[in-house]
């Protein structure tokens, strides 16, 4: 059950934009479809939504071939756009009853989800008058409103403030704990880490990695240290013939080629009576791996 | 088809709802109650100025040629009000008289070798160039009549003078033409400005979905069929009520503000038969149907709204060529010309419902004309939604005839 992508292909003609790409989503959750610009990735989710036919390959929901006619996903766009001069009650309205819901029970959830998101005094007013950051929450809303199985949001947190960010967040953790399957597409690495367990990474169409984050992360040798220390420890780092990544008021971030170099930094801060607060070996983050791979 | 109807009512409330739209109806609707009211307007300047309509003519008679008759032609029907003098009246005090506004011009009648000159004067020469044919024309048989009386004729010597003439007329072609042709040339041209302006409206508004980026959201809630169709819908039916709107006004303004048979003089409403007006509003759905399905054509094909002119200028052209078509050859309503022109699906709608309104149109003629137009509708309507499919969601660059075709033989959506 759940989503199953199979040797997906698309093609404009000469150019290959989607090129055999496979996941599945069986349970619940958040699944991180990463990738550069043009690396395919809005060609993916339109085939997934069905508005743009595949070349071959196969896409299902709950065993059902996905088509235009009989798939009713959430879709949040990277694109913005609402009407700028329609009030948003019946913006929101009419893409509600697009999707299928009575107009009572459309107002009801609108209601709702403005309280939740915190949009309540805008519904009457028209979309012009709202701030980019509050269209793109209306936009939000519009995507779920229908209570989808699915949902893909597009570089959702884009162009919104750390408080709206957080609101939007806690809104995504709840649609998954009501057993939502998400798809979210990011250049934001950070928040792909806090949300997916499950990530694919596309470059020029084609799949280059793909699984389980944390196993991805294991199989990365761990690549920096993070310490704080009292004092400065240039001269340290540069007789164990390491590199500085960063430094700011005895912070450190330091390059290793293996956990191996690590402990030996750690003997001799120890040896040379250096207050250590704080000493991490770090693994390689999403954004290293994701620079690694698709990086030319 | 629920989604299809909800597209067609957003649209509706949607354009009703535009200050643009009201604003421009506002306007339209005063228009057509100030030229109702062109009549009253004249009349009532004429009173300002405590004149009537009529110029106010001094026929000057002093060597009383006419031998007091002239007082005849005050009861004719010359549009002038006569004032006549059998004293000398000099150009002196003509012109101060016209000055002052009593008279408005004077006609001085003199004698000269058997001879009667007549010497017209008005205030400014630039609009006349002779004697004015009526006077010229009234005051020559006062003065025949005059001389005939002096001949004691009987009465059936005058009888036979003056014999009782019967006028009729008649045409060598088969077909009779009805009604005048200035108002036919006047409901033509008010069709292709409705079917010209509600179909670029469809146009409009898929530009604005598009370049807006609402269709991303629109087009995964809704089919590319429900979003063309229902706003062709939408947008025809405002169309259709704002021509109800106007006509409903032009009709209490006839009642209210014009005087009993103006407008008859005009329109012969023997002609307007319900089957007309049936008629006229059918090839009005279908004619705006048939561009407004051509235009959502070009407008999916718009990715930045500065690009909607030359992107639309195609059917603009096509909308304008079928106008004329149906215009210039509507001078010559048997020609086979014309009859071709109320067959072909681009003037059609411009063309047939005046030859209904003539009396010319032949059932048979009709109903292939409509045939013609519905095909060509069902087949603009698949091309356009097919088209649109593939176009609406390319942003990239403009998108030429080479892509329509290729977007044309993809059959996605």
């Amino acid at each position: 059950m759940g989503l199953v992508v199979h040797d997906v292909k698309k093609s404009y003609g000469d150019k290959t934009v989607v090129d055999g790409i496979s996941f599945e989503m069986n349970h619940p959750g958040v699944f991180g479809l990463l990738g550069t610009n043009g690396a395919g990735k809005t060609t993916t989710i339109r085939m997934i939504l069905g508005i743009l036919k595949k070349d071959s390959g196969e896409i299902n929901w709950n065993g059902k071939k996905v088509e235009r006619k009989n798939v009713n996903f959430g879709y949040l766009p990277e694109e913005r756009g609402i009407y700028p001069k329609i009030k948003i009650i019946d913006q929101l309205t009419y893409f509600a009853k697009l999707k299928g819901m009575k107009e009572g029970p459309a107002k009801e959830e609108i209601k709702k989800w403005a309280e939740k998101l915190k949009v309540s005094d805008y519904l009457e007013m028209t979309a012009e008058k709202l701030s980019k950051g509050n269209q793109q929450k209306i936009q939000f809303i519009a995507s779920i409103l229908h209570s989808p199985e699915l949902i893909i949001l597009d570089e959702p947190f884009s162009g919104l403030d750390p408080v709206n960010t957080e609101l939007l967040k806690n809104v995504i953790i709840e649609l998954v704990k009501e057993g939502k399957y998400i798809i979210m597409s990011s250049h934001q690495m950070s928040s792909i880490e806090e949300f997916c367990t499950e990530v694919l990474i596309l470059n020029k169409g084609k799949t280059v990695l793909q699984g389980n984050l944390n196993d991805i992360k294991s199989k990365y040798p761990a690549n920096r240290i993070s310490v704080i220390v009292d004092r400065n420890i240039d001269n340290i780092i540069k007789d164990l013939a390491l590199e500085i990544y960063i430094e700011k008021d005895n912070n450190y971030e330091i390059k290793i080629q293996s956990e191996e170099d690590g402990y030996k930094l750690f003997k001799e801060l120890s040896n040379q009576d250096v207050k250590v607060t704080k000493f991490e070996i770090k693994k390689p983050s999403l954004n290293d791996i994701f620079i690694e791979k698709v990086g030319e | 088809m629920r989604d299809l109807l909800t597209v067609a009512f957003f649209t509706i409330k949607d354009m009703v709802k535009r200050k643009s739209f009201i604003i421009s109806n506002i306007i339209i609707i005063l228009i057509i109650v100030l030229l109702f009211n062109i009549p009253n307007i004249l009349k009532l300047l004429d009173n300002g100025e405590g004149t009537s309509s009529n110029d106010k003519l001094l026929l000057v008679d002093s060597e009383n040629i006419f031998e007091g008759n002239l007082e005849v032609i005050k009861q004719m029907d010359l549009g002038y009000e006569v004032e006549i003098s059998n004293e000398e009246v000099s150009f002196d005090e003509i012109k101060e008289k016209i000055t002052n506004g009593e008279i408005d011009d004077a006609l001085i009648l003199n004698s000269n070798n058997g001879k009667i000159s007549m010497e017209y004067i008005v205030e400014n020469l630039m609009y006349v160039e002779e004697v004015p044919e009526t006077l010229v024309n009234a005051i020559s048989s006062i003065y025949t009549n005059m001389q005939i009386a002096k001949l004691n004729l009987t009465e059936e010597e005058l009888k036979s003078m003056s014999p009782e003439f019967e006028f009729s007329l008649k045409q060598t072609e088969e077909e009779k033409v009805e009604g005048n042709v200035a108002v036919m040339m006047l409901l033509s041209m008010a069709l292709f400005f409705a079917i010209y302006y509600c179909a670029y409206q469809v146009s409009t508004s898929i530009t604005v979905e598009k370049t807006s980026k609402i269709i991303e959201t629109l087009v995964t809630s809704t089919s590319p069929r429900s979003i063309v169709l229902g706003k062709t819908i939408g947008i025809g039916l405002v169309g259709l009520i704002q021509i109800a709107v106007y006509l409903i006004v032009a009709l209490i303004c006839k009642e209210v503000f014009l005087e009993p048979g103006v407008i008859d003089s005009i329109i012969n409403f023997n002609n307007v038969t319900p089957f007309l007006i049936g008629m006229t509003l059918l090839y009005f759905l279908l004619g705006y149907a048939a561009y407004a399905l051509l235009y959502a054509l070009t407008g999916s094909t718009v990715s930045k709204p500065e690009d909607v002119q030359s992107a639309n200028g195609p059917v603009a052209i096509l909308v304008i060529i079928g106008f004329y078509l149906a215009y210039f050859t509507m001078m010559n309503p048997t020609s086979n010309l014309n009859i071709i022109a109320s067959i072909l699906p681009i003037s059609s709608p411009f063309c047939m419902p005046l030859r209904i309104m003539m009396g010319i149109a032949e059932t048979k003629d009709i109903i292939l004309s409509i045939g013609v137009l519905l095909l060509t509708i069902i087949i603009v309507a698949k091309v356009s939604i097919r088209i649109y499919s593939n176009a609406i969601l390319n942003y990239g660059s403009k998108i030429g005839l080479k892509d329509i075709v290729r977007m044309y033989k993809n059959k996605n959506g």
